[in-house]
């Protein structure tokens, strides 16, 4: 039994650190708020220090390392609200090299690697958001598969090159399509994100060729979403996990430098308390993403665990950023303080995938079914 | 009498009345009936719209007496009115601070002169108020406050700084906090004063929310010239009167006519497909039983104010319990929303609504003290617990250090 982060781990998150909060400070972050939401600077950073293939084969440029890592540099990111699709990219660019074809692999992921190919990763669906039952349908055409539909608030799509999609079958079977955005037949309508991040509705009317189905022609769809779903859950978690530490760093400063009743506001017993427990749920949130991730890259079953892990990250997550938006007073209402983009995101990763009352039904259904 | 959970006879046929006269005059309340948040102006003009309409037909200032230019009725017929004016598309936010927290501390510490001319055009819509009480160092800690009021023959000379001020760019008259005597302790050197928003020196600044609006302000006094007249509850005697302020603001927040519903929310459900999910049904349910107690929490408080009994800790536990509620609904309402509680602006749907219920939390379990402020009171004066030992309250002002 090892919990504590191997060296080279330990190397992965403070390169992931270092490079986070020097580039994304609080004024770089309303400069690319202000512009096209893309900090680009910075992606092409993440690219040079390697982490945007950081899960990828060393075939393709890539680190080859896995999900635990993953979640360090994720975490990080949440912690400076930067702006950039690493997690979408990411996730999506592991999905192409577990399953995709040699073909599609050589052609999209060195790309990825150098920083020049974002991916966006549609997996939410309308209606009651149901990951394992994709709104949009498939149908087998001529040398590819035709999409027809539309998914909700795809992060980064007005900057992606292409979208992972997924989307099911006449017979309930599932196809995860990479999807060329350039394409004709793919509408994009740029909606506003609560978290202001660069986000866009899609409709499909388009036949994707064979080549850049990444799962799905050889009965293996289910499988391959189940996959996606639960890196990107747990990617997730992790952006949670920072988003998380970064408002209670904010908080705390304010309730130790806010005075009231001639003292911090710290002092009194009813923020320090409120406080503290802010911290037990991040560590709750911290402990069962590492687990999770740990059990991913080990190849073993991690439905329940990341089931776990995400309850914490959007209940508990969910509840962090109230406390710490509240424990500020009116002076977080005011949005030129920064604690609301803390807010917005916790809210906004809460929601992505399914809310936790979601995540607690699938829980309830594995543990009690046994 | 004995108890009766439910309307009397009297109050189901005022109910009806009530009912009636709204039916003639609004339209039954949309899908979208509270969503007025992006555009404050058209808010505005709709509540004084109706204002008028509430007034030139007799409904204005139900519980207000009739010297006042109110109806004179109770303070429970003024909740049933509330409960139906609910279900219609009517536009009230405007006035919640004149009709809801100036008006009774006017009526309860204002000289007849200030009744006179300031209760009336209250009631028609005419002047919209707003409270100019918080400042960036007196928040929870309001008997802080630092804006200074310096006595100048017949006037006072006011300077500071006001934030938090709700729909301060829209108000005629505000009710102001000054510090005028800072040689006493800190509740003891307050002056409350009303001031004409229109006097030269006052600059509103409208601050953005999340939700892209402006609802809050900060408000910067510059020698700003306030006749003596204008002071409510004698020189020095402000605190007093600003707790009458408090204790209806915390009413108002408590037992206020919600932009949304339970009711609303399991529709939202229902809509997304969630309706039959066991945990969705659970965590509705929970919702369903906290609303039905705030219910009853707010009949006892307006049999208590029917009585003329003043309102005791079931005030502040009825401001908290809705704070919670109203946080707890909205946590839920997210949890429903699916992926439309992504976006915001139009293309979010329904899910707009719940969102910006969701973001205008704050105003609610902040505004008239935080939730930690009630839990405090209620440990007082619900619970008899010992007042946390201060250290600031009998010192001069001036001597304590500022933060």
């Amino acid at each position: 039994m090892n919990f504590d982060l191997s060296d080279e781990q330990q190397v992965i998150s403070d390169l992931a650190a270092q490079i986070f909060s020097g580039q994304s400070t609080v004024d770089r972050v309303i400069d690319v708020e202000s512009g096209d939401g893309f900090d680009r600077a910075l992606w092409n950073e993440l690219a040079k220090a390697g982490l945007l293939g950081l899960c990828l084969p060393e075939e393709f440029g890539g680190l080859n390392m896995n999900m635990v890592e993953l979640v360090l540099v994720l975490e990080q990111q949440g912690k400076t609200v930067a702006s950039v699709p690493l997690w979408s990219t990411s996730v999506a660019s592991m999905a192409i090299a577990e399953y995709g074809s040699k073909e599609l692999q050589s052609n999209l992921l060195s790309e990825v690697v150098e920083g020049k190919n974002v991916v966006a990763l549609a997996l939410a669906n309308y209606g009651a958001n149901d990951v394992m039952n994709p709104s949009v349908l498939a149908e087998d055409s001529e040398g590819g598969v035709k999409l027809s539909g539309g998914k909700p608030a795809v992060g980064f799509a007005p900057h992606a090159s292409h979208v992972l999609v997924s989307a099911k079958r006449a017979d309930d079977s599932i196809v995860l399509a990479l999807v060329d955005l350039k394409a004709s037949g793919v509408t994009i309508t740029p909606v506003e994100a609560s978290n202001r991040q660069p986000t866009a509705n899609i409709d499909f009317d388009v036949v994707v060729p064979n080549t850049h189905i990444v799962a799905g022609l050889q009965g293996n769809g289910r499988e391959a979403l189940r996959w996606v779903h639960e890196h990107a859950l747990v990617g997730l978690c992790a952006l949670q996990l920072g988003i998380s530490q970064g408002a209670i760093g904010i908080m705390s400063e304010h309730v130790k430098t806010r005075t009231q009743f001639n003292k911090p506001l710290s002092a009194q017993q009813a923020v320090a308390v409120r406080a503290a427990d802010q911290y037990v749920t991040t560590e709750a949130i911290r402990v069962t993403t590492l687990n999770a991730a740990w059990r991913m890259a080990e190849g073993f079953d991690a439905r329940q665990d990341v089931l776990v892990a995400m309850y914490w990250a959007t209940e508990g997550g969910h509840s962090i950023v109230i406390a710490c938006q509240h424990l500020h007073g009116g002076i977080g209402a005011d949005i030129s303080y920064p604690v609301h983009r803390y807010f917005l995101w916790g809210i906004q990763i809460s929601t992505e995938l399914g809310g936790a009352s979601q995540h607690l039904s699938r829980l309830g259904k594995l543990i009690a079914s046994r | 009498m004995s108890m009766h959970i439910g309307d009397s006879p009297e109050e189901a046929a005022f109910r009806a009345e009530a009912r009636a006269w709204l039916s003639q005059h609004a339209s039954p309340r949309s899908e979208d009936g509270g969503s007025w948040h992006d555009d404050l102006d058209a808010h505005s003009i709709a509540c004084k719209k109706w204002q008028r309409v509430l007034f030139d037909n007799g409904w204005a200032g139900l519980s207000w007496p009739k010297q006042f230019g109110g109806r004179g009725g109770s303070h429970l017929q003024e909740s049933i009115f509330n409960e139906e004016q609910a279900k219609f598309d009517t536009h009230t936010g405007l006035f919640a601070v004149s009709l809801g927290m100036v008006g009774p501390t006017l009526m309860a510490h204002g000289t007849p002169e200030q009744q006179e001319e300031f209760l009336p055009k209250m009631l028609s819509g005419e002047h919209v108020w707003c409270q100019l009480f918080s400042e960036p160092n007196a928040g929870s800690d309001l008997a802080n406050v630092a804006t200074r009021a310096i006595e100048d023959g017949d006037d006072f000379i006011v300077n500071g700084q006001k934030v938090w001020t709700s729909m301060g760019q829209y108000a005629d008259y505000g009710i102001l906090l000054t510090r005028t005597e800072p040689d006493a302790p800190k509740h003891k050197g307050i002056t409350y004063f009303i001031v004409d928003m229109k006097t030269p020196g006052i600059e509103v600044r409208p601050l953005v929310q999340m939700t892209g609006v402006a609802h809050f302000n900060e408000v910067f006094l510059t020698d700003v010239r306030i006749p003596k007249a204008n002071i409510v509850g004698g020189l020095h005697g402000g605190w007093a009167v600003a707790n009458t302020t408090l204790t209806s603001e915390r009413g108002f927040i408590g037992g206020g006519s919600s932009s949304w519903s339970v009711d609303e929310l399991i529709d939202f459900a229902r809509e997304r497909g969630l309706d039959k999910d066991p945990v969705v049904r659970g965590k509705l349910a929970e919702c369903y039983a906290r609303a039905q107690t705030l219910t009853y929490l707010g009949y006892r408080l307006r049999t208590a104010a029917s009585n003329r009994t003043m309102p005791g800790p079931e005030m502040f536990v009825m401001k908290l319990a809705y704070a919670r509620h109203w946080s707890r609904t909205m946590d839920v309402a997210m949890d429903i929303a699916g992926a439309h509680g992504m976006i915001s602006g139009d293309a979010a749907g329904d899910a707009l609504h719940w969102q910006h219920n969701l973001l205008g939390q704050f105003a609610i379990r902040l505004g008239g003290g935080t939730n930690e402020v009630q839990q405090n009171i209620i440990g007082e004066r619900g619970l008899g617990l010992p007042r946390e030992p201060s250290v600031d309250r009998d010192q001069p002002w001036r001597s304590l250090a500022k933060g």
